[in-house]
């Protein structure tokens, strides 16, 4: 697969279909890999696909300028189609580079069920529904259900349903609503003063660093409404109030754009489960106004458009 | 006389220029008795209206926040009144989900002709506000 995708990628600088190259090479840990962007034909060589291929890579297209080439996975090209919705990307610039996924492996689940550090650990390998895990001469085999981020559990477009060329065969979704839904569904299950508790606790804890924010695609305002000073929104000092008034806000920005990619509860440092925010939200975007995230560039954006009769029961 | 240090909800009326704060004056002029519980923030379209400023409200203290416009098809701006519909439905839904009670944040459709209506809306509101308490949400406690 990787070679059919340097070969391809080779062949968009050469016929200058494209002036960069978006996509991800090993990363400086064992068992990652980090973004590549680059137009030197001799860095294509480093140019994988694996398990561990994490970032959504949509977010640099707002960030290089010119026409790009783009490694995307299902969730990944969702929101480029988002972007192009919301006028934030041409199409005509974008050639995208569809890679289907089976899922991601999240290393911090492999170390803490092999009880070993990722150095330790030789060999990971994605086999159908297991993984098998190579450490000290010995095999462990885990199902994917425990070791798949939890919004990859629940992934309804593995495969890119937008794209120019498509590296590979079509996978199936695993689509386990219920297992990606876990925590929202012991949220959902209390009662409001106990959300409220729960919310308060995690963002206690958040130190404003606003990864999540720049790891999110969908979060593309050239100035963000926590950095107004006039009126000042929310205080930059991280308080939990204005840390909470700070995701809520943004997951309502992130509305109809959200493809649950779970950028922000993987890159937060502080391990908040944002996820159980955003994905809330794109759950009652499709139960209030039927809409699915990047699913049709053709479309409105969720919020420039309406239905003459909608939502009415919630207003008197 | 009741207890000056009894609670009275606070609550802000984010309302239209064109219909709703015509509805509001027309309550006065026509000398429907609602509740004084109301503070109000005359905007120019209901479409104006950023969740933003729904939250940054109930964090200063306000107990609860309605917002008013023109009914569906009324909109001075023509569509208006139908974006702020979905952005205050989902708003009210999401901010149910992380534990605000969907009490304090209301929206209705009062027409510059409807005072009465207008009038009932607010003594509504503060009824629901007064039986879910005092807003303590965002109470500091010792953070």
């Amino acid at each position: 697969m990787e070679q059919v995708l340097r070969k391809e990628a080779r062949k968009l600088l050469e016929e200058e279909k494209v002036d960069y190259i978006v996509g991800f090479a090993p990363g400086s840990l064992k068992f990652s890999t980090t973004p590549l962007i680059t137009k030197e034909k001799e860095e294509i060589a480093s140019l994988v696909i694996n398990p561990f291929i994490v970032n959504n890579l949509a977010k640099f297209l707002t960030e290089v300028r010119g026409r790009v080439g783009i490694v995307a996975k299902g969730c990944d090209s969702r929101s480029i189609v988002s972007l192009i919705q919301d006028n934030q990307v041409v199409k005509e610039d974008v050639v995208i580079i569809g890679v289907p996924c089976s899922g991601l492996i999240d290393i911090v689940k492999v170390e803490n069920l092999v009880g070993k550090d990722r150095d330790e650990i030789d060999d990971i390998a994605l086999q159908g529904e297991k993984v098998v895990v190579t450490a000290g001469g010995k095999k462990r085999e885990l199902p994917t259900k425990e070791v798949f981020f939890e919004h990859c559990l629940g992934c309804e477009f593995p495969t890119p349903q937008e794209y120019d060329t498509l590296i590979g065969e079509p996978v199936a979704a695993l689509g386990d609503k219920e297992l990606s839904r876990k925590k929202i569904k012991e949220l959902q299950d209390m009662t409001p003063e106990q959300r409220w508790a729960f919310w308060k606790e995690q963002f206690r804890r958040c130190i404003r660093c606003y990864a999540c924010r720049q790891a999110c695609p969908a979060c593309f305002c050239e100035r963000c409404f926590v950095e107004e000073s006039q009126p000042q929104w929310v205080s930059s000092v991280p308080q939990w109030q204005d840390n909470l008034i700070f995701q809520v806000i943004r997951n309502i920005h992130v509305a109809g754009r959200c493809t649950d990619c779970g950028e922000c509860e993987r890159v937060c440092p502080q391990n908040i489960p944002l996820r159980s925010l955003s994905k809330k939200m794109s759950d009652l975007v499709e139960e209030m106004f039927h809409y699915k995230a990047g699913i049709d560039r053709s479309a409105p954006a969720l919020m420039s458009a309406y239905e003459h009769a909608e939502a009415e029961d919630l207003i008197r | 006389m009741e207890h000056k240090s009894e609670w009275e909800p606070r609550i802000l009326g984010v309302l239209c220029k064109w219909c709703s704060y015509a509805g509001a004056d027309l309550a006065g002029t026509s000398r429907k008795k609602y509740p004084a519980n109301l503070r109000i923030l005359k905007v120019p379209c209901s479409g104006r209206v950023d969740p933003l400023l729904i939250l940054k409200c109930l964090r200063l203290g306000f107990d609860g926040v309605v917002v008013s416009g023109c009914h569906p098809g009324d909109c001075h701006y023509q569509t208006g009144n139908y974006r702020a519909r979905r952005r205050i439905a989902l708003t009210k839904k999401f901010l149910e989900y992380i534990g605000i009670p969907e009490e304090r944040v209301k929206a209705s459709w009062v027409s510059a002709s409807e005072g009465l209506k207008f009038a009932q809306v607010v003594a509504e509101v503060a009824k629901d506000i007064e039986e879910v308490g005092p807003n303590k949400l965002f109470a500091r406690d010792g953070d």
